[in-house]
């Protein structure tokens, strides 16, 4: 009996022009989105190889340790077409080196493009399902009993000996059957595009698979909305109007008005402020220490002799707004004049003893600076998202953007994949020696050999990773679901013919 | 006999469920921008107060030294003036730049700097925020996207309904022409929309107006009055449209599914997408190359006059030697970075233009026009510095030649006079907005949207006239 209820609805709903509609225009928006994207991508792609061409090209230009221009470059994810998240926006680009923590809020930009194009909001695969699923779901739902009981034939059907529990599954099930088939051609229609034009690995299929689960979720749930609207009404006018506001309000209104209405909480300014104060003392204490070794070492009062000889250049800052903490200490010459080869001993003790320091200092302040930095930043952004998650909408996204891994730990991941380097480099000096050295300061004897130097690699998070970080959102929109589909069941059955 | 029938709509729709829900929504809409407006707009005024009063301080300080260090380093950041209309169309506003720097002269040495010039900051994306997008919450945003579904919701089965239920026949049984029951329709579905969203924007603009925290002038309420004739238009372009389909289908669910694909098309993808499209083509000069001919330029003129410039005599020729230098230095790189900043805005102009076929984007750069925001209102303000920068120089120049003892050589101590400068006499820079020209710049778009609404309402007349029942 189910299976011929099935085919009823599922005939009932495959031969209707709303059905056909939504394909036709899934499949174009789909398509056009997809291309763009990808020329997109690519473009940034190219970008970003001539980015690490030309940082290696800086690399080998500089002769000496202490001017060497060290820059790690993110590649973009592929992924971003599916949900573009924070790939596009945060930095690319960030400077390694001992005296310098680097977080993706000192990340810069290596794209060579217009900045003004940034003026134009982009479009990804996500957002348009956004938009469509949820729409589709509705559209298909608002008459499927309201509609039956207004032309009288849910009498008939609620007189055969069939449980309304399984009408409401027949319904469901051949719906859902319908609704799919836009989503899944569209996106084959998607991949067949992209595996054309960038290689796709099997753990991105994964993450694909993940993303599709997800809208398969969040369609299921916008359909639900629908037929308990349907369930709820007596005609399908008012069903229709219910949904149609309902949508507008989840998908268009909802998430713009409450970013609008919502503060940033907390004293913020105070609380970069202290981190700021404490990171200065820091600082200051690592002055004092290296003042104490130029006195023991009595070039303190011959100190602008000492720095003409080295063609000295030192600073040591944090920034006021955004905590970034480095000390820069570099020498900027080609040779060493004769009568101050006297000074490169002092400068070979010198520059052993201030660059581990420095390196040690900006560690102990990186532990102020990381925990600011999450409560400025990252603690805003966390209560923005969950605010968000009150429409499936803002669930639906964060779930796509974990599995794409353009969400903020996708992000964070290669910031951290970063500092493991500096680490790895700071190893690397210490095992050549290279802070005792005189290739740290002047190249007149023999330049740096920076073909021994380790390589920077990052792989994206793992599938296992994405899916730990998307699962959560993935079961809250199933959970959702299941409460959905209770109440329309408590409704229909105890509902009046 | 129009009015017969427009009454009869008329309370049809207001005593429906979606007359209700429309108005809820607008009002909560516009309550929110209002607030949102009066909270941000102080502290915006605020920043740009403070910024331009830190500029005048520097730039005072310079005149107190001399003519000569205030033709070094120039009048120092303009500031974009806020519009105090921002609540009608942020226009990407926060993306925008919000200064122009005249200033920055090139520092050879201690002793030795350049001339000023002005240099165009890239757009500001704030590579800082991990928080999530969103669209601002204005009135273009509350026009173009929700009034425009309201619209389609209004009129969907406004001809299709009354066929299904059969009353169609029954009206076309009467005397009554049929352009005259299609125009009471659309008065009709025009005055039940128009209700709910002049009571909200008149309850935002009562809270607006009556704060003190904006201060709203007769220019502004001017615009305000332009930008609701503009949504009234807009309006009546998404309500013809329903009348169209609503003619053409059988059935009314047909004729919103239609309407509403047609909607997401137009409104949310069209513009974002042919943008993504549009700005493929024609990109701008790439920083690198940008340097390379930057430095090649200098390398040119270090050659021609690298003997004056590093000569510390003070004779006539080798300062007007070290004068030209600067001057030609100066000029060039401001001619650089103008290029540079018109092939930018080439692109963001072209696809600008190809966006303007959705009725969507329209709407959108009526609205930034008109509220003093968004591109077009930032291509101002760089005009506006271009001609402050020319009174600028012509100050400095007017003010040696008034001297008698100097040797009018601009640009170099030695070669300009020692007089005292009065700080008030230093023209000052005026971020202007005009309206005439504002309305010439987008009375192109303002004739395409009326040409949308005429077309599509005369679609709608031939659809009802030949309508079959």
């Amino acid at each position: 009996m189910l299976k011929t209820l099935i085919r009823r609805e599922l005939l009932d709903n495959l031969m209707t022009f709303r059905f056909a509609a939504v394909l036709l225009i899934t499949l174009l928006l789909v398509v056009a989105n997809t291309a763009v994207l990808i020329q997109d991508y690519e473009q940034r792609l190219e970008s970003y190889n001539d980015a690490v061409k030309m940082h290696q090209q800086d690399l080998r230009n500089s002769k000496t340790y202490s001017t060497a221009h060290l820059f790690v470059d993110r590649a973009p994810n592929p992924l971003s077409i599916f949900n573009v998240g924070l790939d596009k926006r945060l930095g690319n680009l960030i400077g390694i080196y001992h005296g310098f923590m680097p977080t993706l809020w000192d990340a810069q930009m290596h794209g060579t493009d217009n900045p003004f194009i940034a003026f134009f909001s982009s479009i990804d695969i996500v957002f348009v399902f956004e938009v469509i699923l949820s729409l589709m779901g509705l559209i298909f739902a608002y008459d499927a009993i309201a509609g039956e009981r207004e032309r009288g034939t849910l009498r008939l059907v609620l007189a055969q000996p069939i449980g309304r529990g399984q009408i409401l599954l027949a319904k469901y099930i051949s719906a859902m059957a319908c609704l799919l088939v836009p989503l899944i051609l569209s996106l084959l229609f998607a991949l067949l595009l992209l595996t054309r034009s960038m290689p796709l690995s099997t753990a991105d299929f994964l993450r694909i698979a993940g993303i599709v689960l997800t809208s398969f979720a969040y369609l299921s749930l916008f359909y639900l909305i629908g037929l308990l609207i349907s369930v709820a009404t007596r005609r399908t006018g008012t069903a229709l109007m219910l949904a149609m506001f309902i949508w507008g309000l989840l998908i268009l209104v909802y998430p713009n008005l409450i970013r609008a209405t919502v503060n940033p909480g907390g004293d913020i300014q105070a609380r970069v402020k202290t981190a700021h104060n404490q990171i200065q003392q820091i600082l200051d204490e690592y002055e004092r220490e290296r003042q104490k070794f130029l006195e023991k070492e009595g070039i303190a009062e011959e100190m602008s002799e000492f720095s003409k000889a080295l063609g000295f250049y030192h600073q040591a800052d944090v920034d006021p707004v955004t905590l970034t903490t480095y000390i820069e200490s570099i020498s900027v010459l080609s040779e060493i004049r004769p009568d101050f080869e006297k000074y490169i001993p002092v400068a070979k003790r010198y520059y052993n003893f201030v660059e581990p320091l420095a390196t040690r200092t900006v560690e102990k302040a990186w532990r102020i600076r990381k925990q600011a930095l999450d409560e400025i930043y990252v603690k805003q952004a966390t209560t923005d998202r969950i605010l968000l998650k009150l429409s499936p909408v803002g669930i639906y996204d964060a779930a796509t953007q974990a599995w794409a891994g353009t969400d903020l730990s996708g992000l964070r991941d290669f910031f951290d994949a970063s500092r493991r380097y500096r680490k790895i480099i700071i190893d690397y000096l210490y095992a050549k020696d290279a802070f005792a050295s005189r290739e740290w300061f002047v190249a007149d004897k023999g330049t740096v050999d920076w073909r021994t130097l380790p390589q920077f690699t990052f792989q994206r998070s793992d599938v296992g990773i994405n899916a730990k970080r998307a699962l959560p959102d993935l079961f809250l929109l199933l959970l959702i679901n299941l409460i959905f589909f209770t109440i329309i069941f408590l409704i229909f059955v105890r509902s009046e013919v | 006999m129009i009015w017969h029938i427009t009454r009869r709509e008329l309370y049809d729709n207001l005593n429906s469920l979606r007359f209700a829900l429309t108005t809820m929504l607008l009002l909560a809409l516009m309550l929110t921008n209002a607030i949102g407006h009066l909270r941000e707009h102080p502290k915006r005024m605020q920043k740009y107060n403070d910024a331009v009063s830190e500029s005048m301080t520097r730039m005072a300080s310079h005149t107190d030294d001399s003519l000569y260090k205030l033709a070094q380093e120039g009048p120092g950041k303009l500031y974009k003036k806020p519009s105090s209309l921002y609540f009608c169309a942020a226009g990407g506003d926060p993306v925008l730049p919000d200064t122009i720097e005249g200033g920055s002269p090139f520092g050879y040495s201690e002793h030795l700097r350049g001339v000023w010039k002005l240099k165009y900051p890239d757009a500001n994306i704030n590579m800082k925020r991990v928080g999530p997008d969103v669209t601002k919450l204005d009135w273009a945003f509350v026009i173009g996207y929700v009034l425009s579904l309201i619209a389609l919701l209004f009129t969907f089965d406004a001809i299709s309904g009354e066929r299904e239920r059969g009353t169609l026949r029954l009206m076309f049984a009467n005397s009554v022409p049929r352009h005259i029951v299609l125009i009471g329709k659309f008065l009709g579905a025009l005055i039940s929309v128009s209700i709910p969203f002049t009571l909200a924007v008149l309850i935002n603009l009562l809270l607006i107006s009556t704060s003190n925290a904006v201060h709203l002038n007769t220019e502004a309420w001017g615009r305000l009055g332009i930008i609701f004739l503009i949504a009234l238009l807009y309006m009546c372009l998404f309500l013809a449209l329903g009348l169209l389909v609503s003619a053409r289908a059988q059935r009314s669910a047909v004729s919103l599914v239609i309407l509403l694909l047609i909607w997401i098309t137009v409104v949310v993808f069209m513009p974002s997408t042919l943008a993504s499209i549009a700005s493929e083509f024609s990109p701008p000069m790439s920083s690198e190359p940008f340097w390379k001919r930057r430095n090649q330029i200098q390398e040119e003129l270090w050659q021609k006059y690298s003997r004056w410039v590093w000569s510390g005599k003070v004779d006539k020729e080798t300062l007007t030697g070290k004068s030209e230098f600067f001057i030609q230095d100066a000029e060039a790189e401001e001619r650089l970075n103008q290029e540079r900043l018109t092939e930018k805005v080439a692109q963001v102009q072209h696809a600008r233009a190809i966006t303007r076929i959705s009725p969507a984007t329209l709407l959108q750069h009526l609205l930034e026009s008109f509220a003093g925001t968004g591109f077009e209102r930032h291509l101002q303000f760089v005009e506006n510095t271009h001609r402050y920068a020319r009174q600028f120089r012509e100050f400095v120049a007017d003010t040696d030649r008034s001297d008698p003892e100097s040797l009018h050589i601009i640009g170099v101590r030695e070669g300009m006079t020692k007089k005292k400068i009065l700080p008030e006499a230093v023209p000052k820079f005026e971020d202007t907005l005009s309206l005439s020209k504002d309305f010439n710049t987008r009375a192109t778009e303002l004739l395409l949207l009326v040409l949308f609404v005429m077309v599509l309402l005369s679609g709608s007349y031939l659809a009802f006239v030949r309508v079959e029942v």
